[in-house]
């Protein structure tokens, strides 16, 4: 404290400031330290509620049961699955190979300028709400497919669910698919040529290998983020679920069903208040659809983390 | 390249036929979705705005006197560089100022406006008047007085609501406590840029403006006096001060100023020449009855968005401020604090790794968070605004400390190493150094974040927020509704009136909102590249 009136001060106050970086630094930390209190809070809200419900509810009854009714009381999380599955199926279909060519596209053919003006737009595809595209999805992609391909599509369908949620996915594998092609070298490519290679070789068989681990962890993001997307299959699919009566891609594509998310909004409206099966039988499902992503995410940063090729 | 275009016999033939086919396939599957959102959007477009019933001489008068002089002058700021920059930074200022003024005037309608003048004059004020003398006279202890003074005035601005009466006019209680920290604001960024004379005559200029927009504006626009007086404060006041500099320092893009004059401009014109021919114009549902009217479930000619918009401005100011705050000083620590070994490391992993994983959490995750942690856990109501910003702050914090740690990251560590060697501490070094230079790829992150939580419909309809409310909320725990999920309401009526009309005009209005949020990140990002 003395410092202070001896002149030339150069220091400053410096048991004030002592103090002062360390309370920065552990405002700073608490601050941190709030996300994993996020991440505890979310899990012990869906395994408390999830627990009280397989208390009352038989859990081999909840995984493997083909029926999912608030009324009947039966909780079976199959059906929901199923909507769940036939959306991230029906999505991957579109957003993979578009997703793919898209970064080969970006990283190997586009120049500068066109790629300044498409990555943005790009963007643009993840950056409208949900709800959004589930209102184009009812109002617009269902009947014009009713008008065109198939005129006995149901007003709420799966295939009108996996067109919108294909295309908000697309970015996700573009953008991280091309950051990994284009982190493979340029001596490659070169190499490549140098052998007579063309460029469409070169782009197809040593660049897309090359950055393959950062491809498939693309791909597994995406995934992970159409099954938990909500809004869009809820207004696009409908909220019935239910089962596919045999295998014929009419029957998958066309009728109305119900994924984990749908089920879960609808389910909830009634039941706020909790104490109710229905209440917990939604944190069960929330629990196994956070699981499920989790367990994806994870994956995907393994695999892209462990087999990168490191050049 | 060479093997393509050149091949010797002796090397066997070579087909371009097939990389060609592959590039135009590869284009076509880059441009599929974004043509399939464009047509989309086309088709919103026509409904809601009703183009269907406008005359094809209506998009004409529009194209050649809106279209194309627009898309000139984007051509020539393109290569022009100067132009182009001034051009874009007179746009962000007019944006910018007016979604201020727009997210002013909807805030002053849920906070009062005469509390705000007490909280202002005796407790945000003096407060700051005491952290500015602080750093000016290097006084150490203002740090801890500016907190005490804050809260012991605002405490008092609370209590004095009762015994006073008589409360001056809103403009006036707005040019107080809006127009005076603004006008400092301008003028203090002069007196760096300029000296003394300029910083006083943009202080004094501004508070003029201001002033005279709010005498002048209503008997021009027909808008109230204090509307008008935001206007001039945040749209008017930084523009001209931003013309005057750009005229003054004989900027070379000096005629992107024209910019904006360009464009609306045009747009007058084009309503000027459509009056005088008289063609039919359509019939939008995007009016301004739409977003001043409660909505209705019966008729669609009256159903509005005021409260859905009140209650998203509302939420998303909160969620701004938290996720700043919030995301800001998690990133700081993880990239200026964090130690790399020992166990303070192993946790600064954990936490590193568990910000990633939340990133990935679905949205609807949040929301049963929040209803069994806030509402079933705490007995907090249902829907309401307090719970809708908090569960919405968690769920965009992780896409904020990401990208605010990487824009920390790109700060040059010789900018950390320099201030170091002068004698800076931690804290001076990022206060000075790192925060200051990674603060524009902070607040673009931000933007962009913020516009995802816009959007967000499932974990709102989770913590049991209300589909549609008649009025706005006005604190916080009043139950509220956000425009996604009004939307989302409407979207379930069978009449073609709601389906095609009020939904369309809704989603429009979301779109438009998310374009601005939008356009304001990348220029924001675009003037600051340029810059540095």
């Amino acid at each position: 404290m003395t410092e202070q009136s001896q002149p030339p001060d150069l220091t400053g106050n410096r048991g004030m400031q002592q103090t002062r970086e360390t309370l920065y630094h552990v405002v700073f930390f608490a601050c941190a330290a709030l996300s994993v209190v996020t991440t505890v809070g979310i899990i012990v809200a869906l395994l408390g509620d999830a627990l009280s419900f397989f208390g009352s509810y038989s859990i081999v009854e909840f995984l493997t049961g083909t029926q999912w009714s608030v009324l009947s009381n039966s909780f079976g999380v199959l059906p929901l699955v199923y909507g769940t599955l036939i959306v991230t199926f029906g999505s991957a279909l579109i957003a993979m190979p578009l997703g793919l060519l898209t970064a080969i596209y970006l990283s190997e053919y586009a120049s500068k300028q066109m790629r300044s003006v498409l990555k943005p737009m790009l963007e643009i595809l993840a950056g409208v709400p949900t709800v959004v595209y589930g209102y184009f999805a009812i109002v617009y992609i269902t009947p014009f497919l009713e008008a065109t391909l198939f005129p006995s599509i149901s007003t709420f369908n799966a295939l009108s669910a996996s067109i919108v949620v294909g295309i908000m996915i697309i970015p996700m594998v573009a953008s991280i698919s091309e950051d990994a092609m284009s982190a493979v070298p340029d001596s490659l490519r070169q190499a490549g040529y140098g052998l007579g290679a063309t460029k469409f070789n070169v782009s197809t068989r040593i660049v897309v290998p090359a950055a393959i681990s950062g491809i498939a962890s693309s791909f597994i993001l995406a995934l992970s983020r159409a099954i938990g997307e909500t809004m869009a299959v809820t207004l696009a699919m409908g909220s019935k679920p239910g089962l596919p009566s045999s295998l014929h891609p009419g029957e998958l594509f066309l009728r109305p069903y119900s994924s984990m998310t749908a089920q879960m909004v609808n389910t909830i409206n009634g039941e706020l208040s909790g104490g109710s099966a229905a209440y917990d039988a939604v944190f069960a499902v929330g629990l196994v659809l956070f699981v499920i992503t989790l367990v994806m995410n994870i994956v995907s940063d393994r695999i892209a983390s462990r087999y990168r090729e490191e050049y | 390249m060479a093997a393509e275009t050149q091949s010797d016999t002796d090397f066997g033939e070579v087909s371009q036929l097939k990389g060609i086919l592959f590039e135009y396939l590869s284009l076509g599957a880059s441009l599929l979705g974004i043509l399939s959102l464009a047509a989309l959007l086309v088709y919103v477009a026509v409904d809601a705005f009703g183009l269907e019933a406008a005359d094809p001489l209506w998009f004409l008068i529009y194209f050649v006197t809106l279209v194309v002089p627009t898309l000139g002058f984007v051509g020539y700021g393109v290569k022009n560089r100067a132009v182009g920059t001034v051009g874009g930074t007179s746009l962000l200022y007019l944006l910018g100022g007016l979604a201020a003024t727009l997210a002013l005037s909807i805030l002053f309608i849920i906070f009062d406006a005469q509390q705000w003048l007490l909280v202002y004059t005796v407790g945000v004020l003096p407060a700051a008047l005491v952290f500015i003398y602080g750093r000016m006279k290097e006084w150490q202890q203002a740090n801890l007085l500016t907190p005490i003074v804050f809260a012991v005035g605002s405490m008092l601005g609370v209590f004095l609501k009762g015994p006073l009466a008589t409360f001056p006019q809103k403009w006036i209680i707005y040019l107080w406590t809006l127009g005076v920290p603004v006008a400092a604001l301008l003028g203090s960024r002069a007196l760096n840029r300029d000296g003394r004379d300029a910083a006083v005559a943009t202080a004094v200029g501004t508070l003029a403006i201001a002033v005279a927009a709010a005498l002048a504006g209503p008997a021009l626009t027909g808008l109230n006096s204090d509307v008008t007086l935001l206007l001039g404060l945040f749209v008017g006041a930084p523009t001209l001060a931003y013309v005057a500099r750009v005229v003054r320092t004989g900027h070379d893009g000096v005629a992107g100023l024209l910019m904006p004059v360009v464009i609306f401009g045009g747009m007058l014109l084009g309503a000027f020449v459509v009056q005088q021919v008289a063609v039919a114009q359509p019939e939008s549902w995007v009016t301004w009855s739409y977003f001043t009217n409660p909505p209705s479930q019966l008729s669609a000619e009256e159903a509005g968005l005021f409260p859905a918009i009140v209650g998203s401005v509302f939420v998303i100011t909160n969620v701004a401020i938290m996720t700043l705050a919030l995301g800001v000083a998690t990133s700081i620590y993880l990239e200026e604090y964090a130690a790399s070994s020992g166990l303070l490391g192993k946790i600064t992993r954990l936490i590193q790794v568990n910000i990633s994983n939340l990133a990935g959490v679905p949205s609807v995750v949040y929301g049963l968070l929040g209803l069994a942690l806030f509402i079933n856990g705490l007995g907090l109501g249902l829907g309401i605004v307090l719970v809708a910003s908090i569960t919405l702050s968690l769920l965009i914090l992780p896409i904020v400390i990401i990208s605010s740690q990487e824009a920390i990251r790109s700060v040059p560590n010789e900018l950390r190493q320099a201030s170091y060697g002068m004698g800076a501490t931690r804290w001076q070094t990022i206060r000075n150094v790192v925060l200051p230079q990674s603060l524009p790829g902070i607040l673009t992150g931000t933007i962009l974040a913020l516009g995802r939580a816009i959007g967000e419909t499932a974990p709102l309809l989770m913590i049991g927020a209300a589909t549609t409310t008649f009025a706005p909320p006005t604190g916080y725990f009043d139950s509220v509704t956000v425009m996604p999920l009004q939307i989302y309401a409407w979207s379930s009526q069978p009449s073609d009136a709601f389906r095609y009309g009020v939904v369309a005009a809704g989603v429009v209005t979301l779109l438009i909102v998310l374009l601005t949020m939008n356009s304001v990140a990348i220029l924001v990002r675009n003037k600051y590249q340029n810059e540095s």
